[in-house]
């Protein structure tokens, strides 16, 4: 049960943390994420997401709703543009979700399906903005400066954060059941 | 397996899918043609930068004690280069306030209020930056109740890095130049070469090799490398004489007929810790 569970306030102030230091190490890392022509796009709170429906074993989080909130914050706070991420982390949430029924858990399954979501939403979200205007480049360059930076990156904090994070949840969740 | 498309998932996708367009549309238009979002948004902007405060500043201060590190070990070479260039400018301040002072007197003669060149510096910091690979823009800790209005400049280091998109009551957004939407970068420059003056409007960013490009130039005037180019003033918002960086070089347009001048802009966008706004006084 969510609302008894102590993961009630675990996730979403992980989940908030993680959505504020995208932004912060974008800035203090900008010359190395950022470094000409490449860019390197920080996506924890995607992580965090994905991994708490790993973790979360049979105490349902209500990943979909807070997914919906920390889209909203993003549109509204770093890009300024209302109406992509506020539909994007859901349905990440809903493709893990998919995927995840396919496969035995394992690090391994996890990181894929974590570099299949990632892929999709850099992707949807080159899509989105170039209809839109806001982008004008080209998917040759997008494929080469972006998404393969991106992927990259957000793989090296997949294997720094697994073992991290997966200790968090089961001790919480070994505390709930002594 | 189940059929995917069963009649209420589909009218959820299509209903989400009219709506993100319509929300990202809508808001495009609405930050194009307005001086301030909406007071929601400017609420939730403001509620989200002091929740931002507690994670940035940590993190900030990390990211400070770092670079003082870094810093302090080549001291002593630029120590050596700093002092030579001191006693020059001592010089070189000395004589720009004497011409400030004297612009000042003849502009009374003239009976004329202010020009173009004259603007102060309201001074921010840089709490966030907007981590996408599309939109290049930074979140500073000055918004309305410090006097910025959107399309304002941005300096950092003493040159130009960008201009305001959105103001909100106590943060606003900072689009920089390297910004990959379409008209992030229209600044109106000129530059000085020999007798002549060469003016244009900043056209194009290219990412690969970090130069901003002046296209559509006709100038027979031959315009040397390493020329320095300003903001020209012209347009009204943006004030005359900020510095956007020097001429890498010159080359041809693809159908030959106009050129192409490629500016190294002097600041590093990637590094940016402190700015500050340019604000014209008319």
């Amino acid at each position: 049960m969510y609302r008894i569970s102590r993961l009630r306030f675990i996730f979403p102030i992980g989940l908030f943390i993680c959505f504020f230091l995208d932004g912060s190490l974008s800035k203090l890392l900008g010359q190395l994420y950022f470094s000409y022509p490449y860019s390197m796009v920080s996506e924890l709170a995607l992580l965090w997401l994905v991994l708490a429906y790993f973790f979360e074993d049979d105490i349902q989080i209500p990943l979909t709703g807070f997914a919906i909130l920390v889209g909203a914050v993003a549109d509204l706070y770093y890009s300024g543009i209302w109406g992509l991420f506020i539909f994007l982390y859901p349905l990440m949430v809903w493709l893990t979700r998919v995927l995840a029924k396919n496969f035995n858990p394992s690090f391994l399954t996890s990181i894929l399906i974590f570099f299949i979501v990632l892929a999709v939403f850099e992707l949807l979200n080159y899509w989105a903005y170039l209809m839109i205007g806001v982008v004008s480049v080209g998917f040759a360059d997008f494929i080469v400066d972006v998404l393969a930076p991106t992927l990259a990156l957000n793989l090296v904090y997949f294997v720094i954060l697994y073992w991290p994070i997966s200790r968090l949840y089961r001790k919480t969740l070994a505390k709930e059941q002594r | 397996m189940r059929k995917f498309f069963s009649n209420r998932r589909l009218v959820l996708i299509v209903i989400s899918l009219v709506a993100a367009f319509g929300l990202m549309g809508g808001s495009v238009t609405l930050r194009n043609n307005k001086s301030t979002p909406p007071l929601i948004q400017q609420f939730g902007n403001d509620i989200v930068g002091f929740a931002n405060d507690v994670v940035a500043y940590p993190a900030n201060w990390v990211g400070s004690i770092y670079s003082n590190y870094s810093n302090l070990l080549n001291t002593y070479q630029e120590n050596k280069e700093l002092k030579a260039q001191v006693a020059e400018i001592a010089q070189t301040k000395v004589r720009d306030q004497t011409l400030a002072k004297e612009n000042k007197e003849l502009k009374a003669e003239l009976k004329m209020k202010s020009s173009m060149t004259d603007y102060e510096l309201i001074t921010a910091a840089v709490i966030t930056r907007t981590p996408s690979a599309w939109q290049k823009q930074v979140v500073i800790n000055k918004g309305q109740s410090s006097g910025i209005k959107k399309n304002m400049p941005v300096m950092s280091g003493g040159s130009l890095v960008g201009r305001v998109t959105e103001v909100n009551k106590t943060n606003s957004k900072v689009e920089l130049l390297t910004d990959t939407s379409e008209s992030a970068n229209r600044f109106a420059i000129q530059i000085t070469s020999g007798s002549k003056t060469v003016n244009g409007i900043i056209t194009s960013y290219n990412s690969s090799t970090n130069e901003l490009i002046m296209g559509e130039v006709t100038t027979k005037a031959s315009l040397k490398k390493g020329a320095k180019v300003y903001t020209s003033g012209m347009g009204g918002v943006t004030p005359k004489g900020l510095y956007v960086g020097k001429v890498s070089r010159i080359g041809k347009d693809d159908y030959g007929l106009a050129k192409k001048v490629y500016i190294k802009p002097a600041a590093d966008f990637n590094n940016l810790n402190i700015v500050s706004v340019a604000k014209t006084s008319n």
